[in-house]
């Protein structure tokens, strides 16, 4: 079995140790970290998780229990080899990129290797190739502050990489990115990790960043306290059978991470009592109604996607039960186009249809839907009740209210489960008709 | 890290801070060069007092006399037994007889000196105007030099006193009579002697002419003075004793010029502590500066402590930064100094020109003190960086990352 390349045991770090102040970043820690693995220490801030990351980098002594990289205590060398450690085992990248501005991109990239007695020819050739490989070669001669966010923070990832260290920790690479820039720089980062297999061990608090790693620790209140393993990649780890199980809880860790494991349970029996669908089934039910909703599959394809198997990636329900679901998009967004548009007649003036035209199709609709038959009186005030919902002028219970009130004071005179159910589909149209978009 | 790479590092402040940088080394340089200017002026006082009195051989001369009646006199005989001595490379008799000099039938009393040309050489003895006696005028026995006091006798004026070489003076010798009473002989040298050159001893009545020639008119027993030149430094203190256990009197010319160069040495040590006053302003200033720099670079700091930087790295980093500026500070106000020192001794050679006086220079800048000042800025400067360097080498990484 392999050796762990890092190894945490009992491991606490004590902020002020012996003072009022004194605060515990992290207490009892024990992790094992193999060489190529990528690791994500996950957790809420203030969790400890980039007080881990620093003392694993020889930042931070371990105030109680040890800390072994490659099977040293770097803590207890003295400092010059412990900067010896620095340069060549560890590489960093930071959350805000931490360039040096006044020198330029190249030098920046250079400067590890400068610490290292390089000379000046060999070191700008390394920077150089690694810049071309990381796409920022062009801007080597530029200054930092000249580069967009996406581009210094690869920068800085060429930089990490200078001294072609095994271990690459990053905390919070792409916290200060847009998500373009967070997309290449993470994408970065894993060709690191699968294609020159070094370890990577990143601090994040971003929960789409997960699937990348091959376990994720998951800190809170300075103690891990669960370890996940990403089923999506081949484990370097090695696991002993029955170890560790994977759970449906590891896929809400993963959708809700977040919460915590008695959330899942509650979420995982929740589902159970109210859905007859597992979480993986609505997960691509959901994928093939955004598809639907986007206008980007037909309907044949949608419900094909829907008769499709589990394995084959489907959500695996019967056809007839495709069929509705495909019926009751359709119609629901069809209904939610007169919404559009009846809101869209607020600021225009009518063209092809008056408001009153819209809110009678609208009218007719949910009175066929629900195979309510209505006086002319009812018909009216229910026209009325849905003009008034739609600009909101009634709010969803003064609606449901207004369903159940009687004839004569501008109610239909349902019964409550009428009133209920009809209040439910309306609110499901609005929500798909209403534009939420800000306009400011 | 690599000495043309921490070169590299520790400069970057004239392209990112260009203003500072300079006006540190401006305060720097004016400190500085306060030092240069007193000291400076120090040096030209003393280098006008010395020219005035020091020459070559007269620095490795003494001058014997006798202590009077009571003690041995300088016979030649006497002055014989100092030249065989070893550590002596010659000695040179003064002869001394009162006279009367005549100028155009003015009369006045003087001190006729009988030498040889090596004593003035020995004593130091030079010309305002006109000629000295060199060796091979040993022969001479027409021409005399007078003491600029001897002019004053005729009622001429300091101005005239060039066109006065070349006139024609007459002496007559007062000699004590030999019967042992208080007669005087008057002797007459019946030729005129040409005047060769004005003297610069001050306050005294002496006319000097060649031993030789003074000896064709009065038989000479006893000299009044004699200047022995020794071989060395080392050996000047070691005669000195001899002729002293003699019982003679001696005075060394290089006591005298010792002293004055005392006295200038202290002159100087008060003008350099005035100029070191304004040196210390500007170092604490640039201290400031240096610390200044340190905070707003914390961060900077710990960006390389996590990279790889050791902390000495971090260390030579800052103190390097300082020795530049402070150096650059010396330099800029060596210049400054040195110019400024220039600028008047031109000034003043302008004046003294239009009123006809001595030029002289002000102020003296001699290399080896400017070298010194350049290294001592220098130095400055790495005091001045020493403790933020220290206590940015002894940063935790962390912190400083997390400074803003």
């Amino acid at each position: 079995m392999a050796k762990p390349f890092i190894v945490a045991r009992d491991l606490s770090i004590i902020y002020n140790q012996g003072k009022a102040n004194e605060f515990r970043a992290l207490t009892g820690v024990n992790t094992d970290i193999f060489e190529g693995e990528y690791i994500i220490l996950f957790g809420p801030s203030g969790c400890g998780k980039s007080t881990l990351m620093y003392s694993i980098q020889g930042s931070l002594p371990p105030g109680e229990g040890t800390l072994l990289v490659k099977g040293d205590d770097v803590y207890s060398y003295p400092p010059a080899e412990r900067v010896y450690f620095q340069r060549h085992v560890m590489g960093i990248i930071f959350q805000s990129f931490n360039l040096i501005m006044s020198l330029s991109v190249l030098d920046n990239v250079a400067l590890p290797m400068i610490f290292c007695n390089a000379d000046r020819a060999t070191r700008e050739r390394r920077a150089q190739s690694l810049l071309d490989r990381f796409g920022v070669g062009h801007v080597s001669h530029k200054i930092p502050a000249m580069l967009s966010g996406g581009q210094q923070q690869r920068v800085s990832v060429a930089r990490s990489m200078v001294n072609d260290p095994k271990i690459l920790l990053a905390d919070e690479p792409t916290g200060n990115l847009d998500s373009v820039s967070t997309q290449q720089v993470m994408d970065k980062i894993d060709e690191i990790n699968t294609f020159d297999k070094r370890t990577i061990i990143m601090v994040s608090h971003n929960a789409a960043h997960l699937s990348y790693a091959h376990r994720v620790y998951y800190l809170k209140d300075g103690r891990v306290v669960r370890e996940v393993v990403n089923p999506q990649r081949k484990q370097i780890k090695p696991v002993r059978e029955g170890e560790t199980i994977v759970t449906e809880l590891e896929q809400l860790a993963r959708l809700y991470p977040y919460d915590s494991v008695e959330t899942w349970r509650v979420k995982s029996m929740v589902n159970f009592l109210t859905q007859n669908y597992s979480f993986d089934q609505i997960g691509r039910l959901e994928h093939a109604v955004d598809l639907f909703l986007q206008g980007r599959i037909d309907r044949s394809s949608f419900i094909k996607s829907l008769i499709l198997p589990k394995e084959r990636g489907g959500v695996e329900v019967l056809e007839s039960e495709a069929r509705r679901m495909a019926d009751v998009i359709e119609k629901v967004t069809h209904t939610a186009d007169d919404i559009r548009r009846f809101r869209a007649r607020k600021d225009n003036d009518a063209i092809f249809f008056t408001q009153d035209k819209l809110a009678e199709r609208m009218q007719e609709h949910m009175a066929q839907e629900h195979r309510i038959k209505m006086s002319k009186q009812q018909e009216a005030n229910m026209t009325e009740l849905i003009a008034d919902r739609v600009t909101g002028v009634v709010a969803e219970a003064e609606l449901n209210e207004r369903l159940m009130q009687g004839v004569r004071s501008k109610g239909l005179g349902l019964n409550e489960a009428e009133a209920d159910d009809m209040t439910r589909y309306f609110e499901k149209i609005i929500a798909q008709g209403v534009d939420v978009s800000y306009k400011g | 890290m690599r000495v043309q790479d921490l070169a590299q590092l520790s400069t970057r402040m004239f392209k990112t801070n260009p203003l500072r940088t300079w006006l540190t080394i401006l305060g720097m340089g004016v400190g500085t060069a306060a030092v240069v200017i007193l000291v400076g002026l120090g040096f030209g006082l003393q280098q006008i007092i010395l020219e005035q009195i020091v020459f070559g051989d007269s620095l490795l001369s003494l001058g014997v006399s006798s202590t009077g009646a009571q003690g041995p006199s300088l016979t030649p005989e006497v002055v014989n037994q100092f030249r065989n001595n070893e550590l002596v490379v010659d000695a040179a008799p003064l002869a001394r007889f009162p006279a009367l000099i005549t100028y155009q039938g003015l009369t006045g009393n003087v001190f006729i000196q009988g030498v040889e040309p090596p004593y003035l050489r020995f004593a130091g003895v030079t010309a305002t105007y006109g000629d000295v006696f060199k060796d091979e005028d040993i022969g001479d026995t027409s021409s005399v030099m007078l003491s600029p006091a001897t002019l004053k006798l005729f009622g001429i004026a300091d101005e005239d006193a060039e066109a006065f070489i070349g006139e024609r003076v007459t002496f007559r010798l007062l000699v004590p009579a030999d019967d042992g009473t208080e007669n005087v002989n008057e002797i007459l040298i019946d030729k005129e002697y040409i005047v060769r050159g004005i003297t610069k001893e001050a306050g005294v009545l002496n006319a000097m002419m060649m031993l030789a020639e003074l000896r064709n008119y009065v038989g000479i027993e006893e000299f009044e003075r004699v200047q022995v030149n020794v071989i060395d430094n080392v050996s000047l203190p070691i005669v000195e004793e001899q002729l002293i256990a003699q019982g003679f009197r001696v005075t060394a010319l290089s006591k005298t010029v010792e002293q004055a160069s005392q006295i200038f040495q202290g002159i100087q040590a008060v003008l350099a502590t005035f100029g070191g006053i304004a040196l210390v302003v500007s170092a604490i200033g640039m201290f400031n500066t240096m610390t200044v720099t340190l905070l707003e670079r914390t961060k900077e700091i710990g960006i390389m402590r996590t990279l790889g930087a050791s902390p000495n790295d971090v260390k030579y980093l800052f103190v390097s930064e300082s020795v530049v500026v402070g150096f650059l500070g010396g330099v800029t106000g060596i210049m400054m100094g040195v110019g400024f020192g220039m600028a008047i001794n031109i000034f003043l050679n302008i004046v003294a020109g239009q009123f006809g006086g001595q030029s002289v220079s002000l102020f003296s800048f001699p290399l080896d003190f400017l070298a010194f000042i350049a290294i001592f800025s220098a130095g400055v400067g790495y005091l001045t960086g020493i403790f933020p360097a220290r206590r940015a080498s002894t940063l935790n990484p962390l912190d400083a990352i997390r400074y803003e």
